[in-house]
């Protein structure tokens, strides 16, 4: 069983639930104290040792449901066919000699022809006419196997499977028996076509649910590699749930790698033990005094966006990732501009980001004057950028021919700590047009092109790292 | 370190009937978030609404142990000194005074330097040793000789570094103490940490605990928990009134109604002599359930059709 508990672990970890070997064995203990008995039970203490929060919880749930039972969602067993037959073939003999009950109709097949009488001896043929529904279930997982379902990746390889499950289960034997009756007119044919159609259907099932098991979560991971490369602007309405919910899950990588730490400042409190442990040395005076640490402020980051059309998908990724990370970058402002600037702070602490975003968009949308902006920027956050502080500008430079006003960048480019500009033009096309890039390039501490997800978690790193 | 194993916790039914005895009627997660906690040494992680039993849960479980219940009450700036040990400060300086008088006694006859050094060095570093340690929640709990249950409350409260604090802790039951060296718990505490998702624990702390996410109860639970701690009301009632608490929950509410006001209403519908549950008997008794006036007000609209549907009318 441990080997099932190993594979039911390795479909967890393909739908994004980290596991530590660590965790893996504490599941095999977990096990081992419970016993496999009682489902819900398993299911409890399993989920409490690999499942950390709400949402890995419920994505714990759909797999367990998948992995433990995966015939509970299938139909029963034909049990009208079942039923029928086993009313027909009581009365006169029982149960039949292998288990299995037949009807009279394949009975007297099976007395007319040794084949068909061999083909209905196979355990294969006894689970199917038995409604032995454990038998067929251990037959088709079994199978499954030695076909390598688990390899399953794509939805247009459930055929392939399909035959060879049916192949490794004998359906061949079964499809060559219904012929021969066919050839022979029997009326047993019919109802054996019915016993084929039922396994048909049946390994179909299970198919589908192993597909959901194996191929989804690694099928999610290859889209969101996909996204992850491809420029913000041309990812699809339809792609934008699950685009903030990897942002969000970055942004949770990178707060924890980040997590805020203690600095040491000037003065605070008496530290007694230091101080103490230093007058040792002194005869116990304790004329050294030592202080406990503070922590030191921490450093403020603006951002600056541009919501004008072109641009204001990117905007709206690098507010996202930025707010996301508020655990470890507390005192984000964010301004949003195009024709003129404004803070949209306040907009973020009342409504969630995306909401925000969307609001922000709305209320300074426009074409794009960066001098007019970065005026307004000035005038409105000048004196609270400080040496510790960082300037994010989002923005593609392309200015419309007005004044750039290089001066005012140059201005805060001086004050803060670090002035970075994420274009998301790529480097070639800075220099074409009525781009600014290279003029306000000599302003920024770093530049660089940001268009996709991967990009921007790179940059978004390096602020961290900077600004710690 | 020694282990101890309670005949109280040999397996899940077992628990839930200990629990039982002493009034925690509990689920079935419950009891085997206690079983594997239990059997693997690892801590539990609580998370839930308020007021569903979570610090409970632990009280409980000294109870039914026999052993002390530690706790420690986490909030913003709780650092090693007020969790874990603080040293004696006044003792240590008395210790100082003493010394620098008997050191005269002590070295006389020690011809130089060196045979001093070699006399002083026989006594030991006392000046940093447990006599001169004051130990708080987490260190106490693990001195208990016969293990204890260490209750650490709300520990999203807490700041970052004292998460990073607690990993040691839990992990291996043990403390590092940088003048002494690596203390180990005695017996090694059964330990509850609760939480109210104030913000994300860290993967670190949460990889190290077993998640128990206590719901609230359902109908049926509920009635029992309410029959265990209310024994002398009706059937009827007790069955309406449950069912009219889980409807509220139902409803866009700031604080949902807990198992504890539950039972606060079920008392006082007691006190009041109500056979059963009337509109006007509710309103007047909605404060018992709901704790702000927004929720009251909107209650009150929806009161009809819940009492409705509690009373399966």
């Amino acid at each position: 069983m441990p080997d099932s508990l190993v594979s039911f672990i390795r479909i967890l970890r393909s739908h994004n639930l980290p596991i530590s070997p660590a965790e893996t064995l504490d599941a095999v203990r977990i096990a081992a104290l419970l016993g496999y008995e009682d489902k819900q039970r398993l299911r409890d203490g399993l989920g409490m040792a690999l499942a950390k929060g709400d949402a890995e919880r419920t994505q714990f749930d759909i797999c367990f449901d998948r992995f433990f039972n995966p015939h509970k969602e299938a139909p029963a067993l034909n049990t009208e066919l079942v039923a029928a037959s086993t009313a027909q073939a009581m009365p006169t003999q029982g149960r039949g000699a292998g288990g299995g009950s037949r009807s009279p109709v394949l009975q007297q097949a099976a007395a007319e022809d040794p084949a068909t009488a061999a083909l209905l001896e196979t355990p294969l043929l006894e689970a199917l006419l038995g409604g032995d529904h454990n038998a067929l279930a251990v037959a088709i997982s079994e199978a499954s196997q030695r076909a390598g379902l688990p390899e399953i990746r794509l939805f247009t390889q459930k055929g392939l499977y399909r035959r060879r499950i049916l192949a490794a289960l004998g359906e061949e034997q079964l499809r060559a028996g219904i012929a021969r009756l066919e050839n022979r007119g029997s009326p047993a044919q019919e109802e054996l076509k019915q016993y084929r159609d039922l396994l048909r259907a049946q390994v179909g099932d299970f198919i589908d649910q192993q597909y959901l098991l194996h191929a989804e979560g690694k099928n999610k991971r290859l889209i969101e590699d996909m996204l992850m490369q491809t420029r913000l602007s041309n990812i699809e309405s339809g792609y934008m749930d699950r685009m903030e919910e990897m942002v969000r899950r970055m942004a949770k990588k990178l707060a924890a790698r980040y997590a805020p730490r203690k600095r040491s400042a000037q003065r605070g409190q008496l530290d007694v033990r230091r101080t103490l442990n230093r007058g040792i040395a002194h005869d116990g005076l304790m004329f050294e005094l030592r202080w406990r640490r503070i922590r030191r402020e921490r450093p403020q980051v603006f951002a600056l966006c541009d919501v004008s059309g072109s641009v204001a998908s990117y905007s709206r990724f690098l507010l996202l990732f930025l707010y996301s990370l508020q655990d470890v970058l507390p005192r984000v402002r964010s301004f949003a501009f195009s024709n003129r600037l404004g803070e949209i702070s306040d907009l973020f602490a009342t409504h969630p980001p995306e909401k925000a975003i969307e609001i922000a968009q709305h209320s300074f949308g426009g074409a794009t004057d960066y001098g007019n902006s970065l005026q307004d920027f000035v005038n409105l956050a000048f004196d609270d950028v400080r040496s510790g502080s960082t300037i994010i500008i989002l923005g593609d430079a392309r200015n419309n021919y007005g004044a750039a006003r290089l001066d005012l960048l140059q201005k805060l480019y001086r004050r803060a700590n670090r002035v970075i500009w994420l274009n998301p033009e790529s480097k070639i096309n800075w220099k074409t047009g009525d781009s600014e890039m290279i003029r306000y390039r000599s302003a920024c501490h770093f530049t660089a092109e940001c268009n996709n997800l991967k990009q921007l978690e790179r940059l978004i790193e390096q602020l961290l790292k900077s600004v710690r | 370190m020694k282990t101890n194993d309670f005949p109280q916790l040999a397996s899940v039914a077992a628990i839930q009937e200990g629990f039982e005895s002493i009034g925690y009627i509990c689920s079935d997660s419950i009891a085997t978030a206690v079983y594997l906690a239990s059997h693997l040494r690892k801590p539990v992680l609580v998370e839930g609404p308020p007021g569903v039993g979570k610090t409970e849960l632990a009280k409980t479980c000294a109870q039914l142990l026999e052993v002390p219940l530690v706790r420690l009450q986490c909030y913003e700036g709780l650092d090693e000194s007020k969790a874990l040990y603080e040293w004696k400060y006044s003792k240590q300086l008395l210790y100082t005074q003493v010394l620098k008088e008997k050191l005269g006694d002590l070295l006389q006859g020690a011809h130089d330097l060196a045979e001093s050094v070699e006399r002083l060095h026989q006594f030991g570093d006392i000046f940093y040793s447990e006599e001169f340690l004051e130990p708080r929640p987490l260190l106490s709990a693990m001195q208990q000789e016969q293990g204890a249950v260490l209750l650490i409350d709300e520990v999203d409260k807490s700041d970052y570094e004292f998460e990073a604090l607690l990993l040691e802790i839990l992990s291996d039951y043990q403390v590092s103490i940088p003048e002494i060296g690596t203390v180990k718990a005695r017996s090694a505490p059964m330990v509850f940490l609760t939480s109210n998702n104030t913000r994300d624990i860290s993967d670190a702390l949460k990889r190290r605990c077993l998640h128990l996410y206590i719901p609230f109860p359902s109908v049926a639970l509920e009635e029992r928990i309410v029959r265990s701690r209310v024994p002398d009301i009706d059937a009827e009632l007790r069955h309406q009134l449950v069912a009219f608490v889980h409807s509220l929950r139902g409803l866009d509410l700031k604080k949902l109604p807990a198992i504890s006001e539950t039972i606060d209403w079920a008392r006082s519908l007691l006190l009041l002599h109500a056979g059963k549950l009337d509109e006007a008997l509710v309103r007047d008794t909605l404060n018992v359930l709901l704790k702000f006036e927004d929720d009251m007000e909107s209650a009150s609209a929806e009161l009809p059709t819940l009492l409705r549907e509690a009373r399966g009318d």
